[in-house]
């Protein structure tokens, strides 16, 4: 292993070169957003694969069976669950609309000429389409997640 | 295969993924209230309506195939040996593999399985 010099040199800094905040753009920010919050999906995911399986009386069961769903609601179904699925829903949402503003960029649809670097040295090929997505995905994230809220409380009242 | 290929069903699943959980959070949110949305009678005849299933059996697979191959892309930007990047490949065909016949295994039984209280 390298010393941090020459880590950062060879650009292998793992996690740091991650979370290091330092000098952080916008579009830098949600790329590591956009992992972070796949990371947190695919947990959820492989969680919810295990919680529906309980439809049918989990891991050992034969069929669909009213007490094995009845014994994961008994433990889902309640305020703790459902803050969870608000949250899940909120990353989700940044989550597919950042991605989407990632495979348009990839494609070149939403990116400008490159050109020649001058003072203050912004990156011209970053269009502010591109950038205006960043927060429409914020935005969008916000409106679901007190979607999901009105949708998950309404019969708790 | 080719990691351009790779990307190239990255971003196809990611697409597909977008429609699928729309709709499945629509069903679970807008056509039916969330407590109707998730009691056993419905979700029995939702599975046993044999579209639906096919589209939870899609769902499942697209979701998974997304996800796990997001993480081995993640686990190739840390490291680029070649002991690692042939484990995280292997490892990554085992999750999917494993994940998708757990949640396959669900939806065979909740379409086919005798109902039991």
């Amino acid at each position: 292993m390298g010393t941090v010099g020459e880590d950062k040199a060879r650009n292998k800094r793992g996690l740091q070169g991650w979370l290091n905040p330092y000098h952080y753009n916008a579009e830098r920010w949600a790329y590591m957003f956009q992992r972070v919050t796949g990371v947190a999906i695919l947990l959820y995911v492989l969680g919810h694969l295990g919680d529906t399986s309980f439809f049918v009386g989990g891991p050992t069961g034969t069929g669909p069976s009213t007490s094995g769903w009845a014994f994961i609601g008994s433990i889902f179904e309640n305020s703790f669950g459902h803050l969870i699925l608000i949250l899940v829903v909120l990353v989700l949402f940044f989550h597919g609309v950042n991605g989407i503003r990632l495979i348009l960029t990839e494609l070149g649809f939403i990116m400008k000429e490159p050109s020649a670097i001058e003072y203050p040295y912004r990156p011209k090929s970053l269009s502010t389409t591109q950038r205006s997505l960043i927060f429409i995905g914020i935005a969008l994230a916000v409106v679901a997640a007190v979607w999901a809220f009105l949708v998950l409380f309404e019969g708790m009242g | 295969m080719k990691e351009s290929r790779l990307m190239l069903i990255q971003y196809s699943t990611a697409v597909v993924a977008v429609v699928l959980v729309a709709i499945h959070l629509i069903m679970q949110g807008v056509i039916y209230p969330y407590s109707t949305a998730i009691s056993f009678d419905n979700i029995l005849s939702i599975y046993r309506n044999g579209y639906y299933a096919v589209f939870l059996e899609a769902l499942l697979v697209v979701v998974l195939v997304h996800g796990f191959n997001g993480v081995r892309i993640i686990l190739h930007e840390f490291r680029q040996t070649a002991p690692w990047s042939t484990w995280v490949d292997i490892g990554t065909v085992l999750a999917i593999a494993v994940s998708v016949a757990y949640g396959t295994r669900t939806v065979i039984l909740a379409v086919f399985g005798v109902v039991s209280g």
